[in-house]
């Protein structure tokens, strides 16, 4: 498809007739010539000297003459133009009011000169101030801090987990006795009464909770930004000293279980990285790493102030604002929310710990959602435009018929952006919607997903996001369909398109190095593993280590 | 079909600061501009606006026209945006209207002269200004115009790849608004916009001057939207200027303007454009007869290759010292401004950065700034807008101070060095030491000197435009190195490019369809596109034209893939003169690749990669032995490299300092740089067997090319020039050929070719393409052996000794045949007797010289050819590097005179 297909093209035909004499007899020469004149006019003229065959003592006065020719006929094609355009004007068949308004809409919108002067915004102005104190010597005290409002986020949902687990746990005891009872003092209806009371009890219970970490996240997150702000005026004026030690609160909690836990874990993770070039001639360098691990590693923090933690915590902080921003492409159904699944999981990580630059996960989600239904409509208003130059396949029918069945729903390709400054390594979420197309094994390079894909790295290029995460197979559970054929396949595919992907983002960004991090589940066996390790280097070009051998 | 557009970013431009200089010349920039991203479904990379803008933009720097601000250079900086340096002066229009008088009729008539000029010189060209207005009109130093952002219309394809529109609300034509934006923001009146004509320049004109002659702005503080409207509504009037000083209160002024005015006034503001005059016609018009006759036209100075004569319009004052007068020391002032522009960039000159300080680039943390959703097609909504992505059209100026600082030592001499004496090249200026002292630094930091970079650029543009008078200095020149601001004219001269280029070029049909199209078509969109102007769609349009141009010039030869990538440097660096591009290929094949692209050219490569393979061996046997022994030929991995001169493999950068040293050798140094890249990569090739080097060279490794230079001039340099004689090169050129009488090049001993050289008895024979194949080791001719043995025939001496390779001949005849008459100089090695059954040389007397002159080049002497390839061929088994056979044998040299009897002796 040209992108000009819908152009409505006027080429007009015209005659140009030029004379001359050789010798005794007149020739006249005709040439139908295409306006407007896409060619340069001397390559004109070389042809039609070839191809005409004509005497060279005339080539000076065919060229002006042609030349001539040329200029007056597209000077009128101009004034035709312009003058049918203000006949539609005196016509009334354009409205002049609305021409005005697209005119000064056009200007306000993209020129600094006539754009409304820029209302401050309390968010960057806070994201300048946090860029510059962490950059400086209160970045510990700022960890410090997060790290504290942190712990005690974790003690309430401690509490919160207690809790319901206490209650569940009495709930059970009398569902028990009441099943027990079943059948002589109880009916069917009595059981079932009691377990619709059990499940509102239980939904009091977490609402209750939920406004209680809303509340609590909402003091801190407004505390923290005084907090900083006032850090960062005082700490411009040079006379008074604030050193306000913040000191790490240690955790109440005893978790020396899950310590345990979290060291078998990362015991369970493999990776493997690699260097690469990309490019025929001109090469750009770029890291690679197979890792296996499940995709909510990436955002959950550890519990306690190992050093490493902070150290994470800290590189997370100090890039938060920068230019190299970490992104994750986590694969959702078609719904905006965060009720079931890997969504609902994420949306628990993501409240471990209280977001103190970016609005809470649910507020993010419902500017989504909004902004889905107004893309709908946009997109159908001027697909209605469109109808008389109809488009190809029926396929898209289909999805519009999709679409009018429920339009706050996303299609496969598709993804919407989360930002988090919570998360131990990522700061920017892609929720890339998938269908369970991507379970059967023969999806290709034209499929929604790999689209959503080059869409989500063009993002990462115009955003700055230079460490992005990819879930190789594009699931993030492994099923008994995906055999090792099904896995060494997919893999193909998605290695192969990423790679495609990243040269084309050369061009746009001029081969800015970049990490892409290819997840595979933590499922798959190790042996799989190292076989799709072992496909990578056939499919990129590693870069050869460099030898150095003294010279003889 | 669907366009989903993006907002991405913008671009803007900056400007160089002030020559101080008496006419108040500065390099400006800035314009901001926003960039939409178009995605387009045909499988290839999308090309971004800010690249497309970039390509057309090319064309603006060949616009020179004294009432046209000159354009020096656009870049593209991160997020698309875009920095344009363009000429810039400090005064426009602005200023008469900032003080609120008015302007005498003389100068505005003056000012409407001088821009009317301008306008017909960009129509001519077919271009159109679009945003005139009286921050655009500048003044020189002397009160001449010089129309500024006089390439936008151009260079943004008329406004549609970026999303602002182009023009300013007051000055707008009323055609031009009914038209309506090129982005309404309802897209259903879209993409069928015609581009605005050079008629709505000139009501622009008329809106300017009519704020001159009153002395107030029009249609100040009102809403655009009502701006528009009234200018719309004009159409109603009878009498347009009178409305408009009604409207503004300054009927008084317009009725006390001369007549002459008036007229021009009511010219400019007729409403209807098809009664409106175009430049050109107003141009002629008799409101300006007063004016007309006191500047002369403006003539376009004569290319280095046209037909006529280049000093036809030189006029010299009677006395010569005038023309010195009047210099106050600024010399650098007196460069061009492209020149004063590639050396104020490596002064440390950093746009980016320096717009950065002047606090216009500011974005917000691209966290802050992701859209919300995106579709499939990559639509993205729910994304603020920056204000960094807003068309920001203010100017820069760039200081020259801190590259002056730089150049505060340079003398003036510098600035002119005498050609004529050869002595005073480099010797006059006081930073000789300096110089010399520079000149023998790497390459890539040369390149990057500013002093060291001035003076070459200096030298060679004065040698350039003496060309081809200067011939031969240019190649004394170039074997220094080659300054990359002239790059593409000093290979033009190294080429031997004369005549009238252009004329030739316009003569061959480059539209008509030719059944190589579609090749060049899906070959282009692959070539070399990770550079900026070779991606844009002006740079595949050139590319496009000038290989088709190739073709069908050269109907004997056909298109093979890989011409593209042959073609891409001559592309870059005469991007915006396809036939000095299109000349300098036509040059280049027939020296270096010639009947490479014959419909069936494998004789020619077959014969060409079995010297290659020799060349291995005779440089490298142990390299040639592995290689020969796992089976992996040149065949599978050295085609591309020659098929296109290394250009397919080694990124733009590369290849002009390969080329800069390529250009200066003959047809056979091609083979040294082949075997230069394989020795870089020795040991990796070594360790490894067949399918590792197949998957090493599929996609070659680094190289660094600067060794690879060095050591192919070192390899070449030990090669005898008939070694690599082939059959099938280029037949020696015939006698009295134009370009080689008169100024010829200099014929040294590396430059000329072993074809061009004459043929004699000695020489070496073609011989059959199996035969040659046979052979291990190369021939070399009997000439070469006398030369390099320092034998004379006569009594003269033709050549000092140095710079030859030291030479050893070995004479494998019987010793009873070698004492009736052998080379001087030759030990004997019988070949009955010199290898033991396993392939070790036998120990002797005579096989220890050969072991301690183990290095020298080796000639094998014998009555038959093949006795001496097999004895060759020995020796390269067991590692004898530069081995080679006497062509024709020891009958070769009976005629000479010059065999001797050995004296008893020995």
């Amino acid at each position: 498809m040209k992108k000009n297909k819908g152009k409505i093209n006027v080429t007009t035909e015209k005659e140009f007739v030029f004379k001359f004499k050789a010798g005794k007899s007149d020739c006249i020469l005709n040439v139908p010539l295409q306006f407007p004149v896409q060619e340069n006019v001397t390559d004109l003229h070389g042809r039609l000297m070839l191809l005409h065959k004509i005497p060279c003592f005339v080539e000076n006065e065919l060229k002006s003459t042609l030349s001539s020719f040329i200029e007056r006929e597209t000077i009128q094609d101009y004034d035709r133009e312009a003058e049918l355009a203000l006949q539609r004007l005196t016509d009334g068949e354009v409205d002049i009011n609305q021409l005005t308004n697209t005119w000064a809409k056009a200007y306000a919108e993209t020129t600094l000169e006539h754009a409304r002067p820029e209302e401050p915004s309390w968010d960057e102005d806070f994201a300048d101030v946090y860029h510059e104190l962490i950059h400086s010597s209160a970045s510990d005290t700022l960890l410090n801090l997060e790290h504290n409002y942190f712990v005690s986020i974790s003690e309430l949902i401690s509490e919160r987990d207690m809790e319901l687990k206490k209650l569940q746990e009495r709930q059970a005891a009398e569902m028990d006795k009441v099943m027990q009872e079943l059948g002589k003092s109880m009916t069917d209806h009595d059981v079932n009464a009691v377990a619709s009371q059990h499940f509102d009890a239980q939904q009091v219970l977490e609402n209750k909770w939920a406004n209680e970490l809303k509340h609590v996240t909402h003091i801190q997150k407004q505390e923290y930004q005084q907090w900083v702000i006032k850090l960062h005026q005082d700490m411009q004026n040079p006379n008074s000293t604030i050193n306000e030690e913040i000191k790490v609160q240690p955790s109440q909690r005893t978790e020396e279980s899950e310590q345990g836990a979290r060291l078998y874990e990362e015991q369970q993770q493999l990776e493997e990285s690699f260097t690469i070039h990309l490019g025929a001639q001109l090469k750009t360098m770029h890291n690679l790493r197979l890792v296996r691990a499940d995709v909510l590693d990436f955002c959950k923090h550890r519990r306690h102030g190992s050093s490493g933690t902070k150290l994470r915590r800290l590189q997370t902080a100090l890039s938060l604002y920068s230019s190299s921003l970490c992104g994750l492409v986590l694969l959702v159904d078609n719904r905006v929310n965060s009720y079931s699944g890997i969504k609902r999981d994420f949306a628990t990580v993501s409240k471990e710990c209280t977001d103190f630059h970016f609005p809470r996960l649910e507020e993010q989600l419902d500017v989504v959602q909004q902004v889905v239904l107004y893309a709908r409509a946009h997109r159908s208003s001027k697909h209605k435009d469109q109808l008389e130059a109809p488009r190809n396949g029926c396929s898209n029918e289909d999805k519009n018929k999709n679409l009018e069945r429920n339009s706050s729903n996303i299609l496969p390709g598709e993804f919407y952006i989360s930002r988090h400054s919570n998360l131990s390594e990522v700061h920017i979420v892609f929720h890339l919607c998938v269908d369970d197309n991507v379970r059967s094994g023969n999806i290709t390079a034209r499929d929604p997903a790999i689209m959503g894909l080059r869409n989500i790295l063009k993002v990462c290029c115009t955003h700055d996001v230079t460490t992005i995460t990819i879930p190789l197979l594009l699931v993030h559970d492994m099923s008994e369909e995906m055999t090792i054929p099904w896995c060494l396949k997919r893999a193909e595919l998605v290695f192969k398109c990423v790679k495609g992907f990243m040269m084309e983002m050369a061009s746009w960004d001029g081969g800015i190095s970049r990490t892409v991090q290819f997840l595979v589940p933590q499922s798959i066996s190790e042996e799989m593993f190292y076989q799709l390790s072992n496909m990578l280097p056939q499919i990129f070009r590693v870069s050869s280590t460099l030898t150095l051998t003294s010279k003889h | 079909m669907h366009i989903a557009k993006k907002r991405t970013s913008f671009l803007f431009a900056v400007a160089i600061q002030s020559f101080e200089h008496d006419d108040r010349r500065a390099l400006n920039c800035v314009v901001l501009l926003l960039l939409e991203l178009s995605t387009c479904d045909n499988g290839l990379p999308l090309t971004p606006n800010s690249i497309k803008i970039l390509g057309r933009f090319q064309l603006l720097k060949t616009i020179s026209h004294p009432r046209l601000c000159q354009y020096v250079d656009i870049t593209r900086g991160k997020h698309e945006r875009l920095v344009v340096v363009a000429e810039h002066y400090d005064n426009s229009l602005n200023d008469f209207q900032k003080m609120g008088q008015t302007v005498s009729p003389d100068r505005v008539l003056q000012i409407a002269y001088d821009a009317l000029e301008g306008l017909d010189f960009m129509n001519k060209h077919g271009m159109v200004h679009r945003a005139l207005s009286a921050h655009n009109v500048l003044m020189d130093g002397k009160g001449r115009v010089k129309l500024a952002k006089c390439g936008l219309y151009h260079m943004t394809d008329h406004g549609k790849d970026v999303d602002f529109p182009i023009g300013y609300p007051s000055y707008l034509a009323p055609e031009v608004i009914a038209q309506g934006t090129v982005h309404p923001t309802d897209s259903s009146q879209g993409d069928n916009l015609m581009p605005t004509g050079p008629k709505a320049d000139v009501w622009s004109l008329g809106v300017l001057l009519f704020e001159l002659c009153v002395g107030r702005k029009l249609l100040q503080n009102i809403e655009i939207s009502e701006k528009l409207k009234f200018i719309i509504t004009l159409g109603c009037m009878d009498d347009i200027v009178t409305v408009l000083a009604e409207e503004h209160g300054c009927l008084d002024a317009i009725k006390d303007l001369p007549k002459n005015i008036l007229t021009l006034l009511r010219k400019c503001l007729t409403f209807l454009p098809s009664r409106r005059p175009t430049p050109a016609d107003l141009l002629v018009d008799p409101v300006f007869e007063g004016v007309s006759c006191l500047y002369s036209p403006f003539q376009q100075p004569v290319s280095l290759f046209s037909s006529s004569l280049r000093c036809a319009h030189l006029e010299l004052p009677e006395d010569i010292r005038q023309l010195c007068k009047g210099e106050d020391e600024d010399y650098l002032g007196e460069r061009s401004i492209d020149e004063v522009y590639h050396l104020w960039c490596l002064a440390g000159g950093d746009l980016e950065k320096e717009l950065t300080n002047k606090g216009i680039i500011q974005s917000k943390p691209p966290v802050c700034t992701p859209p919300n959703f995106l579709l499939e097609d990559g639509e993205a909504f729910g994304q603020g807008r920056d204000r960094s992505f807003l068309l920001d059209d203010t100017t820069v100026t760039l200081s020259l101070c801190q590259l002056k600082n730089r150049l505060k030592d340079v003398s003036g001499e510098a600035y002119y060095p005498l050609l004529e004496d050869e002595q005073s090249i480099l010797s006059q200026s006081v930073s000789t030491n300096d110089l010399s002292c520079t000149s023998s630094l790497p390459l890539i930091i040369r390149e990057r000197d500013t002093e060291y970079q001035l003076i070459r650029i200096v030298l060679f543009d004065r040698l350039l435009k003496a060309y081809p008078y200067k011939k031969t200095h240019v190649w004394k020149e170039a074997r220094v190195d080659i300054p990359p601001l002239c790059r593409g004219l000093a290979w033009a001269a190294l080429l031997g490019v004369e005549g009238d280029i252009q004329a030739r070029y316009d003569t061959i049909d480059k539209d008509t369809p030719i059944p190589t199209d579609r090749q060049i078509e899906v070959d282009i969109p692959r070539c070399h596109q990770y550079d900026e102007l070779l991606s844009s769609p002006q740079g595949h349009r050139k590319f496009r034209r000038v290989l088709k141009a190739w073709v069908v010039s050269h109907p004997d030869l056909v298109y093979w893939q890989g011409l593209d990538s042959l073609c891409a440097p001559f592309l870059w660096l005469n991007f915006n003169n396809e036939a000095l591009a299109y000349a300098c290929m036509s040059a280049f094949i027939p020296k270096y690749l010639y009947n490479f692209f014959l419909k069936d050219n494998s004789h020619v490569i077959q014969e060409y990669l079995t010297v290659f393979s020799q060349m291995i061996a005779f440089h490298d046997p142990d390299l040639s032995n592995h290689l020969n022994e796992i089976g992996f030929i040149p065949d599978l991995y050295a085609i591309p490299w020659f098929l296109t001169m290394f250009t397919h493999v080694f990124p733009l950068h590369k290849i002009f300092h390969l080329w800069d040293t390529l250009l200066l050798g003959n047809s056979s140094f091609p083979f040294c740089i082949g075997v230069a890249i394989l020795q870089q990569l020795r040991d990796r090739l070594l360790a490894n067997g067949f399918n590792e080097c197949i998957l090493l060279f599929s996609d070659l490794p680094e190289i660094d090319i600067e060794r690879c230079v060095r050591d192919s001039v070192n390899l070449f340099c030990w090669t005898p020039k008939s070694a690599t004689y082939r059959q099938h090169a280029q037949p020696p050129k015939a006698q009295g050929d134009g370009s080689n009488n008169g100024f010829g090049k200099t014929s040294t001993y590396y430059s000329t070719d072993y074809q061009d050289m004459p043929k004699s008895d000695l020489s070496r024979e073609p011989l059959a393409l199996s035969d040659l194949k046979a052979e291990v080791s190369p021939r070399i001719s009997a000439e070469d052996l006398i030369d390099l043995c320092e034998l004379t025939v006569g009594a003269q001496t033709k050549r000092s000794k140095t710079g030859k390779p030291k030479i050893l001949a070995v004479d494998i005849r019987s010793i009873e045949d070698f004492g009736r008459g052998h080379i001087s100089g030759s030990i004997n090695i019988p070949y009955s007797t010199a290898f033991s059954p396993d392939g070790e040389l036998v120990q002797c007397p005579a096989t220890g010289i050969l072991q301690s002159f183990r290095g020298r080049v080796i000639v094998i002497i014998s009555h038959s050819m093949k006795s001496a390839a097999m004895f060759a061929e020995h020796l390269v088994k067991v590692n004898y590097p530069r081995v080679t056979t006497l062509d024709g044998g020891i009958n070769k040299m009976k005629p000479t005179g010059l065999l001797t009897v050995p004296s008893p002796q020995i």
